[in-house]
């Protein structure tokens, strides 16, 4: 596992996350809680272009071909494979998995990779406001079973303990502090099968995001609105 | 897909509606650009900076509307 195999994971796991904030825009408690789904989801559909961006100056690119036809082969997380349908679903994503990746941000910010110092920086001062918005939100209460996925998953993302990785400032042990101090609470009791972790995609689960998600990551859906003629000139 | 809010009360209590001021420039004054209705300071702050983040404001600033001391208001001048 390389320092370009967790800045594509990252990658993935904005987008996804952009994605899936956005789908919210409209169906937020509030019309400002709306606007803020919309602008939380741009800035992070626009940090995963960034950190893709990233990748050919790291040297080598993980990307595989298989990418384009397998959505196993995307390294998101399993908490964005299907689209939320409790409205705690976001604020614990917001609150938990947002300030995970912006943890591993500062470990790369803090760190000794240029591109990454230089790049990523500026994403710090945008996800100051998502946090803001994520802690405010799961300080009103939300369900527990979404909290504990989102902990269960921010600790997978972070890494088996002791796996350190060169070039980032912090370690998983580092990290999981990190966000512990953040969220001003420890991190609950979970199981986590290392055994069975996915270095690459940064989980233990199995599976992969719905057919739908990823034939709009693809452009897949798009074909469907469009006029027939249009349809069969794209296609021959 | 259902979209389930209950059980969910806003964080601190009654909303309350905070001003959004702005400014582009170090030269212009602070002015007031719209209004947020939030529960607390931190959510109303994520708020307007999502509502109206369409200018490159130098400085944005919020205040509670009910602490503004208003020396007189339209029709009492």
């Amino acid at each position: 596992m390389s320092v370009s195999d967790l800045v594509l994971s990252l990658a993935d796991n904005k987008q996804m996350l952009g994605l899936r904030y956005a789908e919210w825009a409209t169906r937020a408690p509030s019309l400002e809680a709306d606007i803020a789904a919309a602008a939380m989801g741009l800035d992070d559909l626009g940090h995963s272009r960034v950190l893709y961006g990233c990748l050919e100056p790291l040297g080598a690119d993980p990307r595989e071909q298989e990418r384009e036809s397998d959505p196993s082969k995307i390294r998101n997380l399993a908490y964005f494979d299907e689209p939320w349908t409790e409205w705690s679903q976001f604020v614990a994503a917001n609150a938990v998995l947002d300030t995970a990746f912006t943890v591993v941000i500062e470990a790369c910010v803090n760190g000794s990779i240029e591109v990454l110092r230089h790049r990523l920086r500026k994403m710090l001062l945008e996800e100051r406001y998502h946090f803001l918005h994520g802690r405010s939100w799961l300080r009103s209460g939300i369900e527990g079973a979404p909290l504990l996925q989102a902990w269960q998953e921010a600790l997978e993302f972070f890494g088996p303990p002791g796996s350190e990785l060169e070039g980032l400032s912090m370690g998983p042990d580092d990290m999981r502090a990190r966000l512990e101090q953040q969220l001003e609470t420890r991190a609950p009791d979970v199981t986590i099968h290392w055994e069975v972790w996915d270095p690459l995609r940064r989980r233990a689960a199995e599976g992969a995001m719905d057919e739908h998600t990823f034939g709009m990551l693809r452009g897949l859906e798009e074909k469907k609105y469009a006029p027939p003629a249009a349809a069969r000139q794209a296609a021959g | 897909m259902s979209n389930s809010h209950n059980g969910y009360k806003r964080v601190s209590g009654d909303a309350v509606e905070y001003e959004v001021f702005a400014r582009k420039a170090r030269v212009d004054p602070l002015h007031l650009v719209g209004s947020v209705v939030a529960p607390d300071a931190d959510l109303a702050m994520a708020y307007a900076r999502a509502t109206y983040d369409e200018e490159r404001w130098c400085e944005m600033a919020i205040v509670r509307k009910e602490d503004v001391i208003r020396l007189w208001s339209p029709g009492e001048s």
